[in-house]
């Protein structure tokens, strides 16, 4: 950090909020709330002399409050940069500090919260993750019970700058815990509080365990855990040295501490796993490791930069394994545990690869999208005819459109990634997605049920998960039915009500609207619109008096080949189900119905020549298949 | 070991409701250390081991286990189980499954004295295991009448049945009948009083 701070092309914004990002990658306006410190950076040296005047304690947060701090402060002695603050919170206004600072003029009560504006070329999110605050599970007593800490206040106990310059104490009477037990899984893998791991715990119990025993080898220590879990380089040897110099490990999760109330001895009661017996343990101290949670303004940051989040919480990456340092919006990166828990080691390098990443940004006059990006017709969209609309502006994930009543729509092409969520939204069709056009989408339609259409389950797939799940399907040999007809776009959001008339109109026996599930969308919430046109869809075809099983809603993600064969079998039986004359009578009385619906079909830009093409081409082909 | 998969202990128990979750156990032994069955009661009795029992398919032992007979479904370990497993139910499951292959519990069940008894119901309503019913039995000396008759795949041997009857035709056996309790009661009054 001070390295850091000394580089002369690195500025360091502390006690600084980012209020508001605007615009897109390369181009980004940030408006940074820079706080009132009340003294000023550029005369204050870092004396201390402020904080020896000032008469006021508080407890210090930097210490999980486990000892006190002046209201004119420094959260600790590294701090960077050295800059002390005085918390209007905690400040009586008794101006001994100003005294105090005299000729140097540093402090200054009449400072305010300045708003400043910069142009920024590419963000790299590094908020890091918050603590699971383990006081709910009342069966560990944490806060009942003085000599049951959490594993940040055993940091801070046993740091040689901390409360207590090092030596580990017991809360309750300031002496030397000679049995210590450290109870892993507080809150994590827990299906009532955290459901996932937290990656880093076992490793953080051996290493305190480690540290503990080097400086105090007499110390009986526990570790209490369901599994270890050390997968990394070198970590297995570490926990082997663990156990040579004496850590014992207890595989069986605790169901209950109990305190004796005179001595505040604690008894852990367990099944001793191995031993399939259950066992009580008498301690000094118990440490409980709690599940590493999303910072608790985690949501607020993602509204902030209009970033998505995964399950949990945690920021939600581009690609889980292709690119776990991109976020979804081009030009915002992230490092660290903020997009999910991840150890020092994982930590540094997803953060050297975010660098990389924001510096080939930095680096490039010009920068390569994706080429499915949204294009309006100027001339059809009705706001520039003065109607009030906006919905496109209202469905784009990404805030990639500008809307203004008068004017025609307008994408900011940098900022469009290219789901296709306004193109399915809008009731005009007055706006399309290149590479994925109506008339191109529609005349797959048609190829694909040029012949038989009554036999065919057309099924909308979206690129990344549903299409992915019918490729996993094949490549595990998964049998399904020969009958299914598979249709690529972007994302669900882009499965446009119109081609699914069109697909009815047509003919199709059945039609299967697919996406991913709802938290692995990679276009933040286009599966949420597509989910709402979907169930729409549902409701007015059961009104219409659809035999069910003819239009089928499923999520199914690019690992569940299985799902996609076992849906496409499913339909498949529910097609077969129905008499056939009756699905072609059914057909035929619906086919006017969903006519009406289509009836603006042909204005569409190319959509008619491109009918006009498909119908010849597939004539000419069919003629051939049939004379050979 | 060469039954068919669908067929197994396991599967078995999760086709019954209550004992989906089986699968989902990853053998933490909360709910071990949770029961009072064990600690007041029985040293070995043991939940994490009768569901490993179940998923390993070792049927016998399973159903000879004393976990499978003495759960009283009081739920401790449910709101403890860090993966939501209803542990009592997948017991239940067991149990099931045991009376149903003609098991039955080592441990005592409440026992209809049909003799008395008046088939008035109150213990049907009191059961909190709905394992009494009233049926239809030829008695001995009484003809054709209905009666109570205890489930024992379902009793828990809490005793509230007995508490209930005004004939005293219900009742557990050895210690837990009501002369049994009131010379207890009576021995503890005098050492209380000496």
């Amino acid at each position: 950090m001070v390295d850091a701070a000394r580089q002369p092309l690195i500025e360091v914004k502390a006690f600084t909020e980012v209020e508001k990002v605007e615009g897109f990658v390369g181009n980004f306006k940030v408006t940074l709330r820079e706080k009132a410190k009340y003294v000023r950076a550029d005369r204050c040296n870092g004396c201390n002399a402020c904080s020896l005047a000032c008469p006021i304690e508080v407890p210090n947060y930097f210490e999980m409050n486990l000892s006190s701090r002046k209201a004119a402060y420094v959260p600790m002695s590294q701090s960077v940069p050295l800059v002390y603050n005085i918390d209007m919170d905690a400040c009586i206004h008794c101006y001994k500090c100003v005294e105090a600072c005299g000729s140097l003029q540093a402090i200054d009560f009449g400072m305010e919260d300045k708003i400043v504006e910069e142009d920024i070329g590419a963000i790299v999110v590094a908020t890091g993750f918050g603590h699971f605050d383990p006081t709910p599970m009342t069966e560990y007593g944490y806060g009942r019970f003085p000599n049951v800490i959490t594993a940040m206040e055993m940091e801070r106990l046993n740091n040689s700058a901390g409360p207590t310059r090092g030596s580990l104490v017991r809360p309750s009477d300031n002496r030397r815990p000679n049995r210590l037990a450290i109870i892993n899984c507080v809150g994590s893998r827990d299906k009532r509080y955290v459901s996932s791991c937290s990656n880093f715990c076992c490793m953080y119990a051996i290493k305190n365990a480690i540290l503990l025993k080097q400086a105090m080898p007499d110390m009986d220590i526990s570790i209490y855990y369901i599994d270890i879990r050390t997968p990394s380089k070198g970590y297995e040897e570490f926990y082997d040295r663990a156990r040579e110099i004496g850590v014992k490990f207890i595989q069986g999760r605790p169901a209950e501490i109990s305190e004796d109330p005179a001595t505040h001895q604690l008894f852990i009661k367990s099944e001793d796993i191995t031993l399939g017996r259950v066992i009580e343990h008498e301690y000094d101290m118990v440490m409980l490791n709690q599940a590493a949670v999303p910072q608790p303004d985690q949501n607020h940051m993602s509204a902030v930069l209009n970033v998505a989040q995964s399950p949990g919480g945690w920021f939600m990456e581009y690609h889980p394994k292709l690119r776990p340092m991109d976020s979804p919006t081009d030009g915002i990166f992230f490092a660290g545990a903020c997009q999910g828990p991840k150890d020092i080691p994982a930590s540094v390098a997803q953060g050297s690869a975010a660098a990389a990443r924001a510096s080939r940004v930095l680096h490039s006059d010009t920068w390569q999208i994706e080429p499915t990006v949204a294009v309006v017709w100027e001339d059809r969209c009705v706001s520039a005819k003065g109607q009030a609309c906006g919905i496109c502006y209202r469905a784009c994930p990404y805030g990639a459109i500008n809307y203004d009543k008068g004017k025609a729509a307008e994408v900011v092409t940098a900022k469009c990634h290219g789901c296709g969520a306004c193109v399915g939204e809008c009731p005009h069709d007055s706006i399309t997605q290149l590479h994925f056009t109506d008339a191109q989408v529609l005349s797959q339609i048609r190829t694909l049920l040029a012949v038989e259409p009554e036999k065919k389950i057309l099924a909308f797939r979206c690129q990344w998960c549903s299409y992915g799940g019918a490729d996993l399907a094949g490549t595990s040999h998964f049998e399904y039915s020969s009958n299914e007809r598979g249709l690529r776009v972007m994302c669900s959001a882009r499965m446009d009500a119109d081609l699914i008339y069109e697909a009815y109109r047509l003919g199709a026996g059945a039609v299967l609207y697919s996406g991913c599930h709802p938290q692995d969308c990679h276009y933040i919430t286009g599966q949420v619109a597509g989910a709402k046109r979907a169930a729409r869809l549902e409701k007015m075809f059961e009104r219409m008096g659809m035999s069910p099983g003819r239009f089928r809603t499923e999520w199914i993600s690019a690992a569940e080949g299985d799902k996609y064969a076992r849906v496409i079998n499913e339909m498949q039986a529910s097609l077969d189900a129905i008499p056939e004359a009756e699905l072609k009578a059914e057909i035929e009385r619906l086919k006017p119905e969903m006519a009406k619906k289509l009836t603006k079909l042909n204005q569409i830009p190319g959509v008619g020549e491109a009918l006009t093409q498909v119908d010849f081409i597939v004539n000419e082909m069919l003629g051939k298949a049939v004379n050979a | 070991m060469n039954q068919p998969l669908t067929e197994s202990l396991a599967e078995r128990v999760k086709a019954i409701p209550g004992g989906e979750m089986l699968m989902m156990c990853f053998s933490c032994g909360t709910c071990t250390s949770k029961c009072m069955i064990q600690e007041k009661l029985e040293p070995n009795y043991n939940p994490r081991r009768l569901i490993r029992e179940a998923v390993f398919n070792f049927e016998e032992s399973a159903f000879a286990d004393e976990t499978t007979w003495l759960c009283s479904a009081c739920d401790l370990c449910y709101p403890a189980c860090p993966q939501k497993i209803h542990i009592s139910g997948v017991i239940t499951a067991v149990k099931q499954l045991a009376v149903a292959q003609g098991k039955q519990s080592p441990y005592q069940t409440a026992r209809v004295d049909e003799k008395s008894c008046v088939a008035c119901g109150l213990c049907v309503s009191v059961c909190p295991y709905q394992a009494i019913a009233l049926v239809e039995k030829k008695v001995p000396f009484r003809g054709l009448i209905p009666v109570a008759a205890v489930d024992p795949g379902k009793c828990m041997a809490c005793g509230m049945c007995s508490a209930a009857c005004r004939s005293t035709s219900i009742r557990l056996d050895q210690e837990f009948n009501d002369p049994d309790i009131v010379e207890n009661l009576f021995s503890w009054l005098e050492s209380e009083a000496n």
